[in-house]
């Protein structure tokens, strides 16, 4: 059984999510939060899972208890000092994770392992002119945490291979499955997919299909569990649109990577999908 | 089905002749091939072309089925890699050629893509919605574009997996288990390009990449040498992946 102390900073809906993910997986694990009711958020929001645990039958009354206890919740970065591996998963501005890990280099041991939960920030840039870089790695979950079980370690061009094999090992030991990516815009997932929607985008506006047949063809004909315009519509079309735009800035302006402007005008009209009850399906019916 | 003595030809090198056969004679059909064709023309109900490699050896197909068959019979030919209007401006009477796409294998779509020309008559797109629905499968009638909307969407992921194979950043295997575990893809993009064949897939690139011009259909180098090598995928024995004798031709 893994014997880390993980800390997790930023109890937002993947903080949170990881921290369950880890007490789920018998790690003991501190959540951080500077925001008071991020924090009230999350420890409902776990206490919750756990119970449902129990009601499913997957744990004890006893079992959700210790996992509960094994969570501690906290609001100074001093108490990650004990952490042997930390992960961020704040916001995805640089120069907050850069200022987070400058301050975790200071507050932990030199050989704790450093991960940012970053799905469109170069982890090389994130560790740039740190101390002891090659402890800083990628550690990408995806949306919700706790239910999809790929996790991609990414190598930052300072990253050792011995801590590269460390988090590969943390990974399979939080009961997910591990992939090994270089430090690449977009990396495996977020690049790869980008045609799904950007095609699928580029197909509408040349009036080849409409949004609801392209999902209709792409279930039906290729067998996708979701078409690309309801998978938009459930992600957030700004999220979508701004991973796309990650992807082709980063890519120095690739022309395969180039954002739609349809994509676009639904930002701005603030037609995000789900979230706001109307993107490229009407949810208000 | 108990459709008899009713003839359709299918024609052209593409793994998806087999199938279109296979599947059209369980569904009652008389399936022939192009050296039937002068001894069956008086009988043939409508013909079906699907190379989409060379489109040299399409034309000439094309044009042999105009010139044999009476003008009523609908010519339906795969637009995976040449638009459906380019193919129809081929033959003497354009209004019977209509385009369709999909990949290998059959049985996993319930649905087949059709595209009709801007040449093609209500005629011929009814024969061809009827002919797909008898032998099984639903139709969804897209607008003409080369690779349709499925295979041509699924080609361009394909296209980005193999230039990130290419690039290092990992692993064929890593590749794939990170599309169907992050984002529930059926498949990962290259054991799926291993299962529909790589030359398909780069037919489909290709044609985009001549029609449209632009640099975001350009086709990864190495799938371009693949398909040169004659690694087409499981087909051939090799692909991204390699594979043992008996499983060729199997999955």
């Amino acid at each position: 059984m893994p014997t880390e102390q993980v800390g997790v900073i930023g109890a937002g809906t993947m903080g949170a999510g990881i921290a369950l993910v880890c007490t789920r997986n018998e790690c003991p694990v501190i959540l951080l939060d500077a925001n008071q009711a991020v924090l009230d958020k999350a420890r409902s929001y776990i206490e919750a899972a756990l119970e449902k645990d129990v009601q499913k039958g997957k744990i004890s009354e006893q079992q959700k208890e210790e996992s509960y206890q094994r969570v501690c919740f906290a609001s100074d970065m001093q108490e990650l000092a004990s952490c042997t591996i930390v992960i961020e998963a704040v916001p995805e501005r640089l120069e907050l994770k850069k200022s987070i890990f400058s301050s975790l280099t200071e507050i932990c041991a030199s050989d704790a392992l450093l991960l940012t939960n970053t799905s469109s920030i170069s982890i090389t840039e994130i560790a740039g002119g740190l101390l002891n870089p090659e402890r800083i790695l990628g550690f990408h979950f995806f949306n919700p945490a706790p239910v999809m079980p790929l996790i991609e370690v990414i190598r930052g061009k300072k990253s050792s291979q011995e801590n590269v094999e460390k988090a590969y090992q943390f990974a399979c030991d939080l009961g997910k499955v591990p992939v090994l990516v270089a430090d690449t815009p977009g990396f495996i997932v977020n690049r790869i997919a980008r045609p799904y929607y950007n095609e699928a985008l580029r197909i509408l506006g040349d009036r080849i299909a409409q949004p609801e047949q392209i999902d209709t063809i792409m279930k039906r004909a290729g067998g996708f569990k979701m078409g690309p315009f309801e998978l938009q519509d459930l992600i957030g079309i700004d999220i979508n649109f701004a991973t796309t735009e990650s992807v082709y800035s980063n890519f120095f302006h690739e022309g395969r990577f180039k954002p739609s402007r349809i994509q676009q005008r639904m930002v701005q009209a603030g037609n995000l999908g789900r979230k706001t009850g109307e993107g490229f399906y009407d949810y208000n019916k | 089905m108990t459709t008899t003595n009713r003839i359709v030809l299918v024609t052209g090198a593409s793994p998806l002749h087999q199938e279109l056969k296979h599947i059209a004679e369980s569904n009652g059909y008389h399936v022939i091939d192009m050296d039937q064709l002068a001894e069956y023309k008086e009988q043939i109900e409508l013909a079906i072309e699907v190379n989409s490699l060379d489109p040299e050896a399409k034309k000439a197909t094309i044009q042999e089925l105009d010139s044999t068959l009476a003008a009523h019979v609908p010519i339906v030919a795969t637009s995976l890699s040449v638009t459906a209007t380019e193919i129809a401006s081929w033959a003497t009477v354009p209004d019977r050629v209509c385009g369709f796409g999909t990949f290998v294998p059959l049985v996993e779509r319930e649905l087949i893509e059709v595209a009709p020309a801007l040449q093609t008559n209500s005629y011929t797109l009814e024969q061809v919605k009827a002919f797909m629905q008898s032998i099984g499968k639903d139709t969804a009638v897209v607008d003409d574009e080369v690779g349709l909307v499925f295979p041509r969407i699924l080609s361009l992921i394909i296209n980005e997996a193999v230039f990130t194979l290419h690039e290092g950043t990992a692993t064929c295997e890593d590749i794939d288990i990170a599309m169907k575990k992050g984002t529930n893809y059926p498949y990962g993009p290259l054991e799926w390009a291993d299962r529909i064949g790589l030359d398909e897939v780069y037919a489909v690139i290709r044609g985009l990449h001549h029609d449209l011009a632009e640099e975001r259909y350009r086709p990864a180098p190495l799938l371009r040498k693949l398909v040169l090598a004659g690694r087409v995928g499981q087909r051939s024995g090799q692909g991204f992946y390699t594979y043992e004798e008996q499983e060729v031709g199997q999955r």
